[in-house]
């Protein structure tokens, strides 16, 4: 009897350690995406400062880097010199947009003349954009191969080395 | 498609700006269109189905949060389209994953969360009861009776004198 419910106990035991190791090596704040391999939700919004509407659809043909971010967000601030560089470095054969949502167009017009720009950005005013892409915290950076596929996603703020990993992929390389 | 081809018709016409449309992912409504204090209610309710992405244990109904507001209004707007609860969930799984429903699906690892509590209330019980049987049974092996204690020299004498030994 004694050593039926010892066990019972220990498997029970072992079962919720695993449990626990396979939950506690994951970064709670790191969400898989489920839009992970699937065609990105199509969208066409307007562009800070020209006020033309752009739809993703667009660029089809070519990578594109999907950065969604807001003035109120620190990281993006932290982020942002690396996406202009970049963005310039590659040229045209990478298209990099910017979603901002929970933000005004004025703060945005002045932070991109403060710090610049190199590809358009555009604004998400409802947060719907955003809501389909299952945005939970800026920055969250999205790569898309040439078919529209999303084939990476970053979480926080990019370094050149991120981008270069999940562009690669974009790239099928 | 027909999305991708309504976009692509707006740019054409300069059109206003597009977002992305739940039929892109759940296809068309298949409810009743819900409106005045039943969609309230019913937005109300399925807000409280919807963790909010952006704060510690809330719901979209709870949450103060500009995410969780968004969220909410697009509850209210999808059914208010004729969308149903289970589309309106669906739409939401497919941005977030699972991780945006309170009450997680029973499958896979998260059905461990219902079977769980059940598999140890199951256990703990047959534990019990089995203990209880075990006390409740009388000894299967009678216990040897106790030796007769060697008679006290004091006593065989008494028994000497009162009756020659008998």
């Amino acid at each position: 009897m004694n050593r039926t419910v010892l066990a019972v106990g220990a498997l029970i035991a072992l079962a919720v350690i695993g449990i626990l190791f396979l939950g506690l090596g994951k970064n709670p704040n790191q969400i898989e995406s489920p839009l992970l391999g699937r065609v990105a939700p199509s969208f066409a919004l307007r562009e800070v400062g020209t006020g033309k509407t752009i739809g993703l659809e667009q660029f089809r043909g070519k990578p594109v880097v999907l950065n969604f971010w807001a003035t109120w967000c620190g990281p993006c601030y932290e982020e942002h010199p690396v996406l202009v560089a970049n963005a310039r470095n590659l040229g045209s054969s990478v298209q990099f947009v910017g979603v901002v949502f929970q933000d005004t167009e004025e703060k945005i017009q002045r932070f991109l003349n403060d710090r610049g720009s190199s590809y358009p950005t555009v604004i998400d005013e409802a947060g719907k954009t955003a809501i389909a892409y299952g945005i939970g915290g800026v920055p969250e950076t999205f790569f898309l191969d040439s078919t529209g596929k999303i084939v990476g996603k970053h979480d926080g703020p990019l370094t050149t080395d991120d981008l270069r990993a999940n562009l690669a992929k974009a790239m099928g390389q | 498609m027909v999305a991708a081809a309504m976009l692509a018709a707006a740019l054409a016409f300069g059109q206003a700006a597009q977002v992305p449309d739940a039929a892109q992912f759940v296809g068309p409504p298949q409810g009743r269109p819900l409106a005045g204090e039943e969609l309230k209610e019913r937005t109300q309710y399925i807000g409280g189905l919807l963790r909010c992405p952006v704060c510690q244990g809330l719901s979209v109904s709870d949450s103060p949060a500009e995410m969780a507001v968004n969220m909410k209004k697009q509850v209210g707007e999808l059914l208010a389209r004729g969308y149903t609860e289970e589309q309106i969930l669906q739409y939401f799984e497919h941005s977030y994953g699972q991780f945006v429903l309170l009450k997680p699906k029973f499958q896979g690892v998260n059905a461990l969360v219902w079977l769980l509590p059940v598999i140890v209330l199951v256990l703990g019980a047959a534990v019990v009861f089995m203990k209880m049987r075990k006390l409740a049974q009388p000894s299967v092996a009678a216990a040897p009776a106790p030796p007769a204690p060697a008679e006290d020299p004091y006593v065989a004498r008494v028994r000497e004198m009162v009756g020659g030994g008998k």
